[in-house]
């Protein structure tokens, strides 16, 4: 179990018995990362901010959704972000926009911005290993996941938009996740 | 026609990286489903490889730099957060505030004329700290029984005051407060001239329910009885 993941357990425990309480520690925790999250697949603000409202509300009226037993509650809550924001992108077939402030997107999220927040949940760490393991990626391997996960592409789609069979596109996928994973337990496991 | 069911755990590793990266259509997505249900549940391998891609795409959210939501959004969601007990059954708003005034007034009434001094001043404070937390807009009010819990969203405590008829001889009643199905001795307490003043030093909003028992006097407060209110509804005390 990584660092917060306990606070994480207890903070849950009590949003099971309504702590409104908890909800705002869990909002403080995880807004950030949620939103940024959303920004970047959904490309505007009020899109983002529109998937971190419906996931917290969805966590609020549903907070045993989250199993303990199936994972940390960060990848509970975050995955639900993003399908939220794959949602929300495909619903409004803005892809085409989308990638266009996409482009810009470092010049609206600065460092600076991401070092206030990250010691909420301690995942400076955990931020600078994933950017570590995803340049161990080939380039190649790194398009199709970026394309899948940060642009809510499809692997039908990925394989039109880069012009290449789709079996090529499952086996980067394949390929690129098999070598997050051991990179990232690797570190885990450090 | 279904697609072929794959038997292989290299097509089944392919279809959970797919599908833990939301990436699936038509066949795949069909195929991912039934593994889900089918296969993965039972198949130790397999969960092991969702679980581990699933924390490989939570991983890659932490890689975006977080970026802070507009301050509009959290008290946005404040004011959609409905109260989720079970055991609250919120009366109407003007129905509320009128038997909170209610409530609250005649507990004063009866402490002010019939108890003893030194008795009445602390049930004087508690009715007047009871009494601020049913002036705010927020306050809720939800019977236990024939008496009410008064409390107000991020307070670390409540009151249960109202008029209360007499347990029975060598009885008292008993107060628990109750959470992932088990109880926990909160104080015993009697009516004064049949009206109740309970401070309970404790957040409700951290319990799923509030129960009332009917206990022996003096005996260990271990469990309780069936003989009792809740804050969730019946049953109630036959002896009460």
């Amino acid at each position: 179990m990584r660092d917060g993941d306990q606070d994480d357990l207890q903070l849950h425990r009590r949003l099971l018995a309504g702590d409104r309480g908890a909800f705002d520690d869990l909002y403080r925790r995880y807004s950030a990362p949620a939103y940024g999250l959303a920004y970047r697949i959904t490309g505007q603000q009020i899109l983002a901010q529109d998937v971190v409202h419906e996931a917290f509300l969805a966590l609020w009226r549903a907070p045993e959704a989250f199993d303990a037993a199936r994972g940390a509650f960060r990848t509970f809550f975050l995955s639900l972000v993003h399908h939220r924001a794959v949602d929300t992108v495909r619903r409004e077939e803005r892809m085409r926009k989308r990638q266009e402030r996409a482009s810009n997107l470092e010049e609206v999220v600065g460092e600076d911005v991401a070092e206030d927040v990250v010691d909420a949940v301690d995942i400076a760490g955990r931020r600078s290993e994933i950017r570590v393991a995803l340049g161990t990626l080939p380039p190649e391997q790194r398009q199709v996941l970026e394309l899948a996960y940060f642009q809510g592409m499809t692997q039908v789609q990925i394989a039109e938009h880069i012009q290449i069979p789709l079996g090529t596109v499952k086996t980067r996928t394949l390929a690129a996740m098999r070598k997050l994973r051991r990179e990232l337990e690797r570190k885990d496991d450090a | 026609m279904r697609p072929e069911y794959p038997t292989d755990h290299e097509t089944i590793e392919g279809l959970l990286a797919g599908y833990a990266l939301g990436g699936l259509t038509g066949d795949d997505a069909e195929l991912a489903d039934r593994l889900l249900t089918e296969h993965v549940p039972s198949c130790v391998a397999c969960r092991g490889t969702l679980m581990a891609f699933r924390d490989v795409t939570a991983d890659l959210a932490l890689s975006v730099d977080p970026l802070p939501p507009p301050e509009t959004l959290l008290p946005r969601l404040h004011r959609e957060l409905e109260p989720r007990h079970g055991r609250r059954r919120p009366m109407q708003a003007l129905a509320m505030a009128a038997g909170v005034v209610a409530v609250v007034g005649l507990a004063g009434l009866t402490i002010s004329q019939g108890m003893r001094a030194s008795n009445a001043s602390a049930k004087a404070e508690d009715l007047q700290a009871a009494a601020a937390i049913a002036v705010r807009p927020d306050a809720e009010l939800v019977p236990v029984g024939p008496v009410h819990e008064v409390s107000a969203p991020g307070m670390s405590e409540f009151y249960l005051i109202g008029s209360c008829p007499e347990p029975p001889d060598g009885s008292v009643y008993r107060l628990w407060l109750v959470a992932d199905g088990r109880a926990t001795f909160v104080t015993d307490f009697q009516p004064d001239d049949g009206q109740v003043v309970v401070a309970v030093p404790f957040d409700p909003s951290r319990f799923d329910d509030i129960w009332i028992s009917v206990e022996t006097a003096d005996s260990e407060p271990s469990t309780p009885s069936d003989q009792r209110w809740q804050a969730s509804g019946p049953p109630a005390p036959s002896a009460a």
